[in-house]
């Protein structure tokens, strides 16, 4: 029993993985640029979702907040920092990203102050469900549902959906896209928005998790997802996904047995060290 | 073009900021450093608010022999590497005493800077033992991390009898240091260690620890960490269902672990320096001045950096403010002096004995619980 709640908490850590993994992994697959600074769309969504929760009063209000302003920063982002760089190598970009990420924590401590910010009435994280033993509450089943429900959704809209297949023809080949008349911009854009929604909206679930929103809460998720989408082999969104579950289960595990040895961030690194030297091509990536 | 321009309007501003100084050379310049930025910015703040309110008492009051004293605040950003340049700039700019508002990695990296250069350098908050053993310009006007585990372990067996404790430690220098002291007094007090885990700085999410807290089931917790990861740590306890007391460190001691934790911290015991419901004046007027000031409750770090201002002016008051040498022995002659966080005097290496504070949130606030004060138990090391 004790296992199984190792492992439930490890598949919960694995769903906020997942939701951050995929838009790094869709930026990355487009443009072959590591967006770092998607943990600052996820530190905003956190901020902008528990103002607006603490100001109604209703927590369901906060996740749409989250999201638009989340996908409003994203693709500015795009437009202002990553446009003007796409001619220059990749470094270059991931170097601003980075820049920006530090940059940014320090702006939300100059605008929400150093200590954070905790949910008024944070009810989803005291009501708690138990089945045999196992318990979890309102937040983590919504993280399991939010990170099943969007990331199925966006199964949907890149496989059913014209836009779609826009998509994926972009991120095969944006030339040959373009020359089938397909918008390249458009579809950057439109990456830049579901990537910084989910984003936003993980952020949201994380700060009811922790019941605290604070200026660096996005650095380590951010690099932790850069290493989830290496780790999948990079572009690959269903290798993304295992990776996220794989990481938050080992994390579980190893916080546990391996704490003594090693903290929960330096076990996630080694994982990602020890399957490239094995997989260089990552988990799902194929051989090259 | 436009960008090196306001760049070079901002430098030349600056320049003449700093040339503009000399003018208030009246006054008596002391070195203060913290986190202004990063991690540990929350703390930084605290640090300079209580700094800036014991300037401005000390200075109401006619200021240190009719002259004022101001400070001369850095960021060190909590690092090590940002530290030596730091203590390098006060050293040069012929600052004759510095306070570390900051935590140990920084501290204890200026500390043999600022002995090397015969500058006093009092240690706020920073628990690392190696500090003081820097040389003896160093002084600490707080507990070591050991000594507070000490207390801690007196509080569990002896006051609350407990037997059977699970440890949460974070696994920096100011976790390992408390744990290190509990274990060493456990036995002393009857108290079998029933497991222990630990967790980083940026850990905000327990879940695999509170099931294994679950599991083994143990009589009490003794958690360390700050508002930042215990507040969630407690939080996440409570929410699973554990009920067994929960014993925290200074570390809380701050109103935002009540804000994060909310009705979970409840009941949550805290060893500290800072008594709200002290009667002794010093302390009720730092507590008073301070809410007065700032809008926000007081907190350890606050007391422990007004604590540390009002040591370095006592030090100035007594040896002069030229000559760091003098301003050192001054410093190390201070017997029974009584500051917001009590009664202090140095030993030889630069330590105090304080009697320890255990505080309990009831209604949303920090309330006396009990004292300990054990000068056997609680005695800091003389080298």
């Amino acid at each position: 029993m004790y296992l199984l709640e190792l492992l439930l908490v490890g598949l919960v850590w694995g769903c906020t993985y997942a939701m951050m993994a995929l838009g790094l992994t869709l930026v990355y697959g487009l443009l072959r640029i590591l967006h770092v600074a998607q943990a600052t769309v996820f530190t905003l969504g956190a901020y902008v979702g528990l103002l607006v929760a603490n100001h109604t009063g209703s927590l369901a209000l906060a996740f749409p907040a989250a999201a638009l302003s989340a996908a409003a920063l994203g693709p500015l982002i795009y437009r202002l920092v990553y446009q003007p760089m796409l001619d220059k190598p990749p470094y270059v970009a991931l170097v601003a990203s980075i820049g920006l990420l530090i940059a940014m924590e320090d702006g939300f401590r100059l605008l929400f102050g150093p200590y954070g910010l905790s949910f008024t009435r944070n009810t989803w994280f005291t009501t708690t469900y138990s089945w045999a033993g196992l318990s979890l509450n309102v937040v983590q089943i919504s993280m399991v549902i939010a990170a099943v429900g969007l990331l199925s959704a966006f199964a949907w809209f890149a496989t059913r959906t014209r836009a779609g297949v826009a998509w994926r023809a972009t991120v095969s080949d944006p030339a040959m896209a373009e020359s089938f008349g397909v918008g390249v911009s458009g579809v950057r854009y439109q990456s830049f928005f579901i990537a910084s929604a989910l984003a936003g909206v993980a952020g949201v679930l994380v700060g009811l998790l922790n019941n605290l929103v604070e200026p660096g809460m996005g650095a380590m998720i951010g690099y932790k997802g850069l290493a989830i989408i290496v780790l999948g082999g990079l572009g690959n969104v269903p290798g993304t996904l295992v990776a996220s579950l794989l990481l938050g289960v080992i994390e579980s595990f190893g916080t546990v047995y391996l704490d003594k040895l090693l903290d929960r961030d330096a076990i996630a690194f080694l994982v990602l060290i020890v399957i490239l030297m094995i997989r260089p091509q990552g988990l799902l990536g194929k051989a090259h | 073009m436009k960008f090196h321009h306001i760049a070079s309007v901002l430098l030349a501003a600056a320049l003449a900021a700093t040339s503009a100084a000399p003018v208030l050379a009246q006054s008596i310049r002391i070195g203060f450093h913290a986190p202004l930025t990063g991690f540990a910015a929350s703390d930084g703040k605290s640090a300079v608010q209580g700094a800036e309110l014991a300037v401005e008492q000390i200075n109401a009051a006619g200021g240190v022999n009719g002259r004022k004293i101001e400070l001369v605040v850095q960021d060190d950003q909590a690092r090590p590497d940002q530290a030596l340049p730091l203590a390098n700039k006060y050293i040069g700019d012929g600052l004759k005493i510095v306070v570390s508002g900051s935590y140990s990695g920084p501290t204890r990296a200026a500390a043999g800077v600022f002995h090397q250069a015969k500058v006093p350098y009092i240690s706020a908050y920073a628990i690392h033992p190696d500090i003081t053993r820097a040389g003896n310009f160093v002084f600490r006007t707080s507990f070591m991390g050991e000594v507070q585990g000490k207390a801690a372990a007196k509080l569990i067996g002896e006051i609350l009898k407990k037997r059977k404790v699970t440890l949460l430690t974070l696994n920096n220098d100011f976790g390992q240091a408390l744990t290190a002291g509990f274990k060493e007094v456990a036995g002393r007090f009857g108290i079998s260690i029933a497991s222990e885990y630990t967790f980083g700085m940026g850990d905000r999410q327990f879940g695999s620890i509170v099931a294994s807290v679950k599991k083994d089931d143990p009589e009490i917790l003794y958690v360390s960490g700050y508002f930042f990861n215990g507040g969630p740590l407690v939080a996440q306890l409570r929410a699973a269902g554990v009920t067994a007391p929960i014993v925290g460190t200074e570390g809380f001691d701050t109103h935002n672990f009540i804000t994060v934790a909310k009705d979970a911290a409840e009941g949550v015991m805290i060893t500290t320096s800072l008594d709200r419901d002290s009667k002794a004046v010093p302390m009720r007027k730092f507590i008073t001045d301070y809410e007065t000031k700032w809008k926000a409750p007081a907190d350890m770090v606050a007391a422990s950096t007004h604590t540390a201002i009002y040591v370095a002016a006592e030090g100035l008051r007594r040896g002069g403010a030229d000559d760091g040498t003098k301003i050192r022995a001054a410093i190390a002659g201070i017997k029974d002096f009584e500051v917001a966080t009590g009664k202090i005097g140095f030993n030889e290496l630069g330590e105090i004995y304080k009697a320890a504070q255990v505080q309990v949130i009831k209604g949303g606030q920090f309330r006396f619980f009990a004292t300990i004060d054990d000068p056997v138990l609680l005695a800091p090391p003389t080298k």
